[in-house]
């Protein structure tokens, strides 16, 4: 049962980080994208391959919640 | 969620070696499905592309770019038809599963190939070792070990420790992303089946949720084509 708890509590705030961070990466980009437009692609790219880095975090912490459940 | 995969366990009486037929025969549905694709969209190529051939360029025109992103397109030209294979197969992979899945005497037949994690760390591994062998090839034996202490020799532990993050979080996003979307797929089903009332109110958030996997089945193969690319050029482009 505790251990259902810690799992619970290890994903859901990974989640609440990754979200924080992955908001603040699209709203820069979006931010750059309004400034130059014709950068549009690149920015996607770059924001594509951060959002997909910063993912790896509540994987790791699914990983961690099934080994302690 | 709750049935277990058919696993055939101990083949030839070797006590580690498991098949899982489930895996083997998704994997083979969609590197079939891929094969059809693609020879279908290239067959009699003209000069005025059509139809099918449209969609072919298309996709072979967005791994050009995606690849010429990341390093220089005489470097990258060789990396087009890996670019592609994965692209189609990782696609292909992760939407076999949406539509339907076939649980047949409390096991699990018909799925996306990628919700294993056996499958996703095979192609990430795969990859990784691609990106090694490359170095070698293009750079040679000193370029590649002078790599791993490039900016400053204090970093040598850190780089072979982002090799195996590398691989490690390559295959886990693929797996995790696909493997949850399916959870909750199979979850959205389980309670349509409950009662006329519950069918009415599922068909809308399973429909959306589908939807939204098809999205997500989309950028995952992106993704791990782009992030293939980008730890391709590490070792194999000359500045960065």
């Amino acid at each position: 049962m505790s251990g259902a708890l810690a799992a619970a509590i290890a994903v859901g705030l990974a989640a609440l980080g990754a979200g924080v961070g992955n908001g603040l990466i699209v709203s820069r980009t979006v931010e750059g994208i309004s400034r130059q437009p014709e950068l549009r692609g690149a920015l996607q790219t770059t924001m594509f391959i951060g959002v997909a880095l910063v993912e790896a975090v509540p994987i790791i912490a699914v990983v961690i919640a099934f080994m302690v459940m | 969620m709750d049935h277990s995969s058919p696993t055939i366990e101990n083949v030839f009486g070797i006590g580690w070696l498991d098949f899982n037929l489930s895996n083997i025969i998704m994997t083979f549905v969609a590197s079939l499905i891929v094969f059809i694709i693609a020879v279908i969209g290239s067959r009699n190529l003209q000069r005025k592309p059509t139809g099918f051939q449209n969609f072919m360029e298309w996709i072979v025109d967005f791994v050009k770019g995606m690849i010429s992103s990341t390093m220089d397109w005489k470097t990258g030209r060789r990396f087009l038809p890996l670019g592609l294979t994965l692209l189609m197969y990782i696609f292909i992979a992760n939407i076999l599963g949406i539509m339907f899945m076939v649980v047949y005497d409390g096991e699990l037949w018909w799925k996306s190939p990628t919700a294993d994690p056996g499958v996703t760390l095979t192609l990430a591994v795969m990859v990784v070792a691609l990106t090694h062998y490359y170095g070698v090839r293009l750079k040679g034996t000193k370029g590649y070990i002078k790599e791993f202490f490039s900016p400053i020799p204090i970093l040598f532990p850190l780089k072979i420790i982002e090799e195996f993050a590398n691989t490690l979080t390559l295959g886990m996003r693929l797996y995790g992303n696909i493997y949850a979307g399916e959870v909750l797929l199979t979850l959205l089903v389980g309670f349509m089946a409950t009662g006329a009332m519950e069918t009415v109110a599922g068909v809308v958030p399973a429909l959306l949720w589908q939807g939204f996997k098809l999205f997500i089945s989309g950028i995952q193969a992106f993704i791990f084509v782009m992030l293939t690319m980008v730890y391709m050029s590490h070792k194999v482009s000359e500045d960065h």
